[in-house]
């Protein structure tokens, strides 16, 4: 059993976090643009309401034995200023049943990580 | 009912399409994506560096940079997730790194909106 992590991180926010999580050893990661809201019901600025709004979900499959210093890697950069502010996004983790590397066509079972969690 | 997810190079998308039609899934969605895996050298950037340019020599060494990819995501009842794993593999598989990966999840529920059908039926 895997673990996929899906997070949610402004997107001027999303290349520290890539770039941590490479020197952390897990180079492995897929990036896509999404849009929403969140708790706050979007911003309100004078009249008109934003609520959606522009986010970067970051996706990677990693061993459930890495997942809380994965998790703690992409809090750390992805929070802005020491206390966070609200719109720094969300983590979501869910199980992965099966996983194949194309390439090779072989069923993952886990994946190696280059660096080593404490 | 699983979530069967497939990043794959964006030159794949018809072949991709064609061959989820042919193993029984012919509803999916997708999303453009951009990935990275596990760093190795960009065949296109090494021969460049071998031709003499010199931005392919500084590209060289540089980990993480993320390709365009496209990602798919169907949703199948559990018999066919075999079958549709395997012909996902057998129509986007070069042997080369960059192929993609395919990430198999269990859902519990589905809806489909316009009747209101839950479960199974909502899929097929």
């Amino acid at each position: 059993m895997l673990t996929m992590i899906r997070a949610i991180v402004r997107p001027e926010k999303a290349d520290q976090v890539l770039a941590a999580l490479m020197d952390a050893g897990f180079p492995s990661v897929t990036k896509y643009s999404v849009a929403g809201r969140g708790k706050q019901r979007g911003i309100k600025i004078g009249d008109i309401t934003y609520d959606e709004i522009p986010k970067v979900m970051l996706m990677s499959v990693i061993n459930p034995a890495d997942k809380d210093f994965v998790l703690e890697t992409i809090m750390k950069t992805a929070k802005s200023g020491a206390k966070g502010a609200f719109g720094d996004g969300k983590i979501f983790i869910s199980e992965v049943e099966e996983a194949y590397t194309i390439s090779s066509g072989v069923k993952e079972t886990a994946f190696a990580s280059e660096g080593v969690s404490p | 009912m699983k979530e069967v997810i497939a990043v794959v190079r964006m030159n794949m998308m018809n072949q991709t399409k064609e061959a989820l039609t042919k193993a029984g899934a012919d509803a999916f969605f997708a999303h453009e994506a951009q990935g990275r895996g596990k760093g190795f050298v960009n065949p296109k950037i090494l021969e460049g560096t071998q031709a003499g340019y010199e931005e392919a020599a500084s590209l060289l060494g540089a980990k993480g940079q993320l390709y365009p990819k496209r990602m798919v995501t169907v949703v199948v009842k559990d018999e066919l997730v075999d079958d549709v794993v395997q012909a996902l593999i057998a129509i986007n598989q070069t042997g080369k790194p960059g192929d993609g990966k395919i990430f198999v999840l269990p859902l519990t529920d589905a809806v489909r909106v316009r009747t209101g059908e839950t479960g199974t039926k909502s899929i097929v």
